[in-house]
């Protein structure tokens, strides 16, 4: 039972492509687990059709409908059974941990974990994004992370294992929003390691700890 | 509720050809005549979409036309009808194009290699006969309720549908704040009876891209 989701302010925002990537990203792979948030999604793409099939018509040029057969004369037939890209930097053991539709943007380039303490770890993930740090975090079994506060928004979707904080115990497809103040200890549960999906927007600082040492956090857009 | 009824008033137009069978022709059929069909009904309506949305010229606006109905040529076969109508469909083809087409043009985000938005967004997932049946009843929702509407809302979503404009930036462009921006949005929601995730709970998210 998933019980976090994005806003329904998020999904409309999704659903009429306003979002960055990295914030797409993490709603596409919460919908790899949530039914409820994937319907949302339907249903407003149903309104974009509908806007769509109600706009005021323009008029084309009447050469665009010869000139696009034309380009479709030169495709080679069957072109939409592309063969899936080859994602070679997709290790195997973290591939059965991730949902599908992870793999592409987890296998395009060599993920480098660093240990943020001894029992976190963190991988960026190179998207072409410029605004938002896309990252996997890893926490071990019964590991904690520091207490830590946030300056952006930062989003996670859990993917493997559970890890609770203050605030409640987090499973997977779990889709948590924190916004800039909040601070939260989050731990994982004893007999799981945890694998979750991050968004960062923007530096968070360790409270208590000399910046220096604060692990996540260095925002590094990749 | 009488399903049988809504599914033919709500997925296809009564009076006109069905769409949705046209695209599927397409699909399984590399059917030419069909999607010559589906190219005069939807080519000036999604001209007419890329251009409300400002920042095209129209040569540039049939060109991404173009570049959305050879994609819709490519993807044809794995267009599901019971999952969405061929209008959302389509608009979420185009969507993805004029998105591509932005980041390609704009300052930013130059580094941004070949991801393009399809592979983001991922809609070929199945669904459940059930999620079927609320696409169904949604369609007919929309279609009764669209044009009831107050012009406040339809504003607003014109301007995020056609412009993929953030809430933030349509509270900015009308110079009303973001909170009015975000009622007006569930306003239309409620009244076209779309239910979305009720973790809606209000917050300053913003995303800008």
């Amino acid at each position: 039972m998933i019980n976090n989701h994005p806003t329904a302010d998020m999904l409309t925002e999704y659903s009429t492509g306003a979002l960055s990537l990295a914030p797409v990203i993490s709603i596409t792979t919460h919908l790899q687990f949530c039914d409820r948030c994937r319907e949302s999604v339907a249903s407003l793409n149903a309104l974009g059709g509908a806007l769509l099939g109600e706009c005021e018509a323009a008029p084309i040029s009447q050469q665009l409908l010869a000139d696009t057969l034309d380009r479709l004369d030169a495709e080679p037939a069957n072109v939409f059974e592309v063969e899936e890209p080859e994602q070679p930097f997709l290790d195997p053991k973290l591939e059965d941990q991730l949902p599908a539709y992870l793999h592409k943007f987890v296998g395009r380039k060599p993920l480098h974990w660093q240990s943020l303490s001894s029992s976190v770890s963190v991988a960026p993930i190179s998207v072409g994004e410029s605004n938002y740090e896309l990252a996997l975090h890893r926490l071990n079994a019964g590991g904690r992370t520091p207490a830590h506060d946030h300056k952006g928004m930062e989003l996670t979707v859990v993917l493997k294992g559970s890890f609770s904080d203050e605030n409640g115990m987090y499973h997977e497809g779990d889709f948590l929003i924190r916004r800039p103040g909040d601070v939260h200890r989050p731990a994982a549960t004893q007999n799981q390691a945890c694998i979750c999906l991050s968004v960062l927007e923007a530096p968070i600082k360790l409270t208590g700890l000399k910046s220096v040492l604060n692990p996540f956090m260095k925002f590094n857009p990749s | 509720m009488t399903p049988s009824k809504t599914v033919k008033g709500s997925m296809s137009d009564q009076n006109g050809p069905n769409w949705n069978d046209l695209l599927v022709r397409v699909g399984s059929h590399q059917d030419k005549a069909a999607f010559g069909a589906l190219f005069s009904h939807f080519a000036p309506l999604l001209k007419g979409f890329l251009l409300k949305g400002g920042g095209l010229d129209p040569e540039h606006a049939e060109e991404l036309v173009q570049e959305t109905m050879i994609k819709v040529w490519r993807k044809a076969p794995t267009y599901a009808p019971a999952q969405a109508a061929a209008s959302t469909w389509m608009y979420t083809i185009a969507r993805n194009t004029r998105i591509d087409w932005l980041r390609k043009h704009s300052k930013r985000d130059q580094q941004t290699d070949e991801l393009v938005a399809e592979e983001l967004f991922d809609e070929n997932e199945t669904s459940s006969p059930f999620t079927a049946l609320i696409q169904t009843r949604n369609a007919g929702h929309i279609k009764t309720h669209l044009r009831e509407l107050p012009q406040e809302q339809l504003q607003v979503l014109t301007l995020m549908y056609f412009q993929g404009k953030s809430g933030q930036e349509v509270a900015d462009e009308l110079n009303i704040p973001l909170g009015t921006v975000k009622s007006r949005v569930r306003l239309a929601l409620q009244k076209l009876k779309l239910k979305l995730s009720p973790n809606g709970e209000d917050s300053n998210v913003v995303f800008a891209q």
